[in-house]
């Protein structure tokens, strides 16, 4: 499963915008540029989960929870972030979540093992 | 050549043009020739020349796109036939795939989707039954076609169907009635199937074929008690080497159908079938026949993933489900090293998870009743997967590829995950088992001990140490006192050792007593190049978890860390970090002790500073200086005297320790009052380079950041400092510390002048630089826009100033415009020169600007309108006037319209948004697509 979460990253934004500007001088239909799209959620899913490895561990305050179409969001506050050698205290983090397997029913738990698989962290 | 009716009416032009896409090296014409290809594939005339291109004289490279333009109109155009054709198209499509069944195997194929395309668009009222009609036509003697070839393109035939099905772009409410078909449909090939597999005479080419038609409906939600024979006749097609892998497919396809669980008989069948298949498994490892050992293991995980719930509580077939868990076990165990001799055990480290949840969500007592038989499983699954996580012998290790090396790196951390989340179930009675395990093992005096043994144990400690809180675990201080009598003779056991401790370091701030085993240790790995990140990494640790314990141990970890960077042990990187775990350890001392120990610290490097800022300068002394500031930065960082009291973690304990805020100036000060004319003389040399420029605004940036107000007395001369560097070179990080300033001292009427004065100064002299084309200074327009929206937001009055030119400043600001928006409308020359912004704001929505800025620009349009709307209304009727602008693509109707909506929205600021991105889509030509759509 290729989830379009990862559009409204960075690395996302960035494609998009190029080929917004491929489409408008008219070097590409539109027809492309989603197929293009597409193949960005594919490899990115894959990517994310395959070649990944890096921990990071946090704690914090759980403010609000939800699971809505299979999305969870969580909003947590007072979050400390550790990696090997660092550690970021920040206020306020909401954290989008999508099943990482491929049985839709699930569990609190198995979306926070999921994490790793599919999640953003918004700042 | 250019496309025309004509031409494609002449088949010689598709020789050509596929030759060209084939076979000619001339990139350019290899474009041309697959335009023109592609604009014939989708016209009208394609319905006519496609079966032209099939004749058999061509060759398959024509066939083939012959074939291709014929699915491509019919998935994408079947509107163009009328319904009385659809009887004719269908004949000759199946007299084609008639002729091809002996013919090229890809163009077969591609008449096959074509024709699975037209039964998709024809069923089930057009073509009802089309399954079984596919299957009646095939299995009539046909034109001297034989038997074998035509049975092989049916069951191609009856592949592709749903594989096309999955992958149409039908409507909805088609796509949900086919489906319904195609369910239907499956009455008439289960019995075709059922029974080419089980005839003796049936080829392998066809049993293979057989599994693969499987595989490809049971992902339509057959119902398993419906294929449930065809799934046993898998389970016997798996000891024939050349149907091993269709079959193995085939059978995980069915059970990891969602629809599955439902079928619980069928599924408690299966499990003595799996079972089964442990003969041929442990055959497989003795042969080291790594292939079928994968395909075994991804049966018994696939039936335990998927239905480890439904299993377990058949409380009747318990044992048969424990015997699964335990052959699972023996894949997880499987003999070898991993990705070396094995790669099958890091399939099964999701089952254990499942189980373990499911198990966990039992309530109480029911859960109790299952722990009782699976703690001693999940115990047994630890020592499996810390043998697995051990390293081979050095001999083996060194033979191993640095790929090979990668992927057990990232299997030992797959194994750490599952540890730390089976702690969850097995509690503190799993470090006791591991503090047992290690202790016998380094207390037992006759049996030699392998390093990788002692290793593993120790990294199955720390895997969990590292995330979960241990702190009630009684055999952390037994750990602890084992340490030292490890006999570390090897790098990465060394290294292990070293981050256990690490993850110690909250433990060791609530019981620093034990601090005094550990800390020596890590003080001499410090020596140790070798163990760079893992010592390193783990004295910052203990300095920041346990900084108020380590007053005592202050001389010895400075002494030792000053020794280890001047014998220069450790790479860039990590003597950064040692300066930062020098920083957290000096927070805690005294101010005069601080103060002693950074003299001794730094001034070997201020020395060094003063020398190398002596010297003409060139790339190497460059790096030296760079290297330099970045240790102050580093340390400066996490030097930070005030936050002596708000350490008591959760807020419930009372603080540890409240100090009287130190006397007299900050030692940081201090020092860097010490040290500023010497940082105006590596300046003075360097201001032309940004690197130097960059790392001197980090020292006062980070010193900033942390001191906060106490960084007071340095404001005017770092102001003035400031200045300078940059009315004599403008760079963006001197825009960016001066942006820190403003949001610290604005407010402050002390400090309100010297801000203010550099605050005019920067902005005065960014203007005259933009005067000159800010396309060549992208990061300044980036940090000054930023520094605007901080003044603005901090102190609205730096802009009441005689010497600032706020016209001009707004002026910038609307010609970068993608930039910080929304402060624009706080400006008091809007009236004035609102057309402009206007103006400015349409040319980003008609495409000036990227698509993600577009809510800015609707709150742009939304304060005008808000606050002055009938100016507002002047300015877009004017500004929309050119024909053409913001876009070629918008007609003066659609612009009309726009703002006509814009300025009746005055509450909804939602609404706003949505018209601004329904117009900017019009605007790219992207309106309607599927590539614009949200998603």
């Amino acid at each position: 499963m290729a989830y379009q979460l990862y559009r409204n990253t960075t690395l996302g934004n960035s494609l998009q915008e190029s080929l917004d500007e491929l489409i408008q001088t008219q070097q590409i239909t539109p027809q492309l540029a989603l197929q293009v799209l597409l193949q960005f959620d594919k490899a990115i899913n894959t990517a994310l989960a395959n070649r990944v490895r890096n921990r990071v561990n946090f704690r914090g305050s759980l403010n609000t929870y939800r699971f809505c179409d299979n999305v969870w969001t969580f909003v947590l506050n007072d979050v400390e972030f550790r990696e090997v050698t660092e550690l970021v205290k920040v206020d306020k983090v909401k954290i989008v979540a999508c099943d990482g397997k491929s049985d839709s029913s699930c569990s609190a738990a198995d979306v926070l093992l999921c994490f790793c698989a599919s999640a953003l962290f918004f700042f | 050549k250019h496309f025309s009716q004509e031409s494609c009416s002449d088949p010689s032009w598709f020789k050509t043009a596929l030759h060209q896409l084939y076979y000619d090296p001339n990139i350019e014409n290899k474009n041309l020739a697959q335009k023109w290809l592609m604009q014939a594939q989708v016209s009208p005339q394609a319905w006519q020349f496609c079966w032209a291109l099939l004749s058999p004289e061509k060759v398959p490279e024509i066939q083939y796109f012959g074939a291709s333009a014929l699915h491509t109109k019919i998935s994408r155009y079947w509107s163009d036939i009328p319904t009385d054709q659809y009887e004719s198209l269908k004949s000759q499509l199946f007299s084609q795939i008639a002729c091809f069944s002996s013919g090229s195997k890809m163009v077969l194929t591609r008449l096959c989707v074509a024709l699975a395309s037209l039964a998709l668009n024809t069923m089930p009222e057009a073509w009802p039954g089309a399954v079984a009609e596919m299957v009646r036509v095939f299995q009539e003697d046909g034109g001297g076609v034989d038997g074998r070839a035509r049975c092989l393109a049916l069951l191609e035939l009856l592949t592709v169907l749903p594989e096309e099905f999955q992958t149409s772009r039908l409507p909805q409410y088609r796509k949900g009635q086919v489906r319904g078909a195609l369910g239907r449909e499956w009455g008439s090939v289960c019995p075709l199937l059922q029974q080419l597999l089980r005839r003796t005479d049936s080829p392998g080419a066809v049993k293979a074929r057989v599994l693969r038609c499987l595989s490809s409906w049971v992902l339509l939600d057959v119902p398993l008690s419906e294929s449930e024979g065809l799934v046993h006749d898998c389970f016997s097609a798996l000891p024939d080497p050349e149907l091993f892998d269709t079959a193995v497919e085939a059978i995980v396809n069915a059970i990891s159908q969602p629809d599955s669980q439902r079928y619980v008989n069928t599924l408690l069948k299966l499990v003595p079938q799996v079972l089964a298949l442990q003969e041929q498994l442990r055959e497989a490892v003795q042969n080291g026949d790594m292939e079928t050992c994968h395909g075994i293991c991804r049966i018994a995980v696939t039936l335990g993933e998927n239905h480890s719930r439904t299993l377990l509580e058949q409380v009747d077939h318990w044992q048969s489900f424990l015997a699964l868990v335990n052959m699972i076990m023996f894949c997880t165990g499987i003999p070898g090293h991993y990705p070396v001799n094995e790669t099958t055990s890091s399939l099964t480290l999701t089952f254990w998870y499942t189980l373990q949840d499911e198990i966990m969500s039992f309530e109480s007592d029911k859960q109790a009743v299952y722990l009782q038989v699976y703690r001693p499983v999940y115990f047994q699954l630890v020592d499996v997967l810390l043998h697995k996580a051990q390293f081979p012998s050095d001999q083996e290790y060194a033979s191993w590829s640095s790929d090979e090396k990668e992927q057990f790196r990232i299997y030992r951390v797959d194994i750490s995950d599952t540890l730390m989340y089976v702690y969850e179930m097995l509690g503190s009675e799993l470090l006791s088992n591991l503090y047992d395990k290690l202790g016998r093992l380094l207390t037992n005096a006759e049996q030699p001990t392998s390093w990788q043994h002692t290793e593993a144990l120790l990294y199955g400690f720390q895997s969990i140490a590292e995330t979960i809180d241990v702190n009630y675990s009684d055999v952390i201080p037994g750990l602890i006192g084992l340490i030292p009598r490890i006999n570390i003779n090897n790098v990465q056991l060394a290294d292990t050792v070293m981050f256990t401790i690490g993850a110690l370091a909250e433990w060791l701030a609530d019981h620093p007593v034990m601090l005094s085993s550990v800390l020596p240790l890590v003080l001499q790995a410090l020596g140790n190049p070798d163990l760079s990140v893992s010592s390193v990494s783990t004295l910052k640790k203990i300095c920041r978890e346990c900084k108020y314990d380590l007053p005592q141990y202050a001389t010895n970890i400075v002494a030792v860390s000053q020794e280890v960077l001047i014998k220069q042990i450790h790479k860039t990187s990590q003597c950064m970090w040692l300066m930062q775990a020098l920083g957290f350890l000096l927070s805690a001392l005294p101010v005069e002790d601080i103060l002693r120990n950074l003299h001794s610290l730094i001034t070997p490097y201020i020395q060094q500073l003063e020398k190398l800022a002596d010297e003409t300068p060139n790339p190497s002394n460059k790096l030296a200086i760079i290297h330099i500031l970045g240790l102050l930065s580093n340390l400066f960082t996490t030097l930070d005297i005030s936050k002596q009291d708000d350490e008591s973690a959760d807020g419930s304990a009372p603080p540890v320790k409240t100090a009287p805020p130190p006397p007299g100036p900050n030692p940081v000060v201090v020092v860097l009052q010490q040290v500023f004319a010497l940082i105006q003389t590596v300046l003075s040399k360097w201001l032309n380079d940004s690197q130097v420029v960059e790392a001197v605004c980090a020292i006062f940036e980070k010193s900033v950041k942390t001191l906060l107000h106490d960084f007071a007395p340095m404001v005017s001369q770092l102001s003035e400092m400031l200045g300078q560097m940059y009315s004599t070179i403008p760079q963006a990080s001197a825009l960016d510390l001066t942006r820190q300033m403003v949001h610290i001292f604005a407010s402050e009427t002390d400090h309100f002048p010297p801000i203010k004065a550099l605050f005019e100064l920067v902005t005065s002299v960014t203007l005259s630089i933009f005067q000159q084309g800010p396309r060549d200074h992208p990061d300044i327009v980036d940090s000054f826009m930023q520094l605007q929206a901080q003044a603005l937001k901090r102190k609205p009055d730096l802009f009441l100033s005689e010497s600032l030119d706020v016209k001009a400043v707004f002026h910038c600001e609307v010609s970068h415009l993608s930039l910080n928006l929304t402060i624009l409308s706080v400006f008091l020359v809007v009236q004035e020169d609102g057309k402009l912004l206007v103006q400015a704001v349409l040319e980003g929505i008609g495409g000036g600007a990227s698509r993600s800025l577009m809510d800015q620009f609707a709150d742009v349009l939304f304060c005008l309108n808000k606050h002055c709307f009938s100016l507002l209304a002047v300015w877009l009727k004017e500004a929309l006037q050119p024909p053409g602008f913001p876009s070629s693509r918008i007609t003066a109707e659609q612009k009309d319209n726009f703002s006509h909506q814009i300025l009746r929205e005055r509450v909804n600021k939602r609404r706003v948004k949505d018209i601004v991105k329904e117009f900017t889509l019009l605007c790219r030509g992207l309106h309607g697509t599927e590539y614009a759509a949200e998603y």
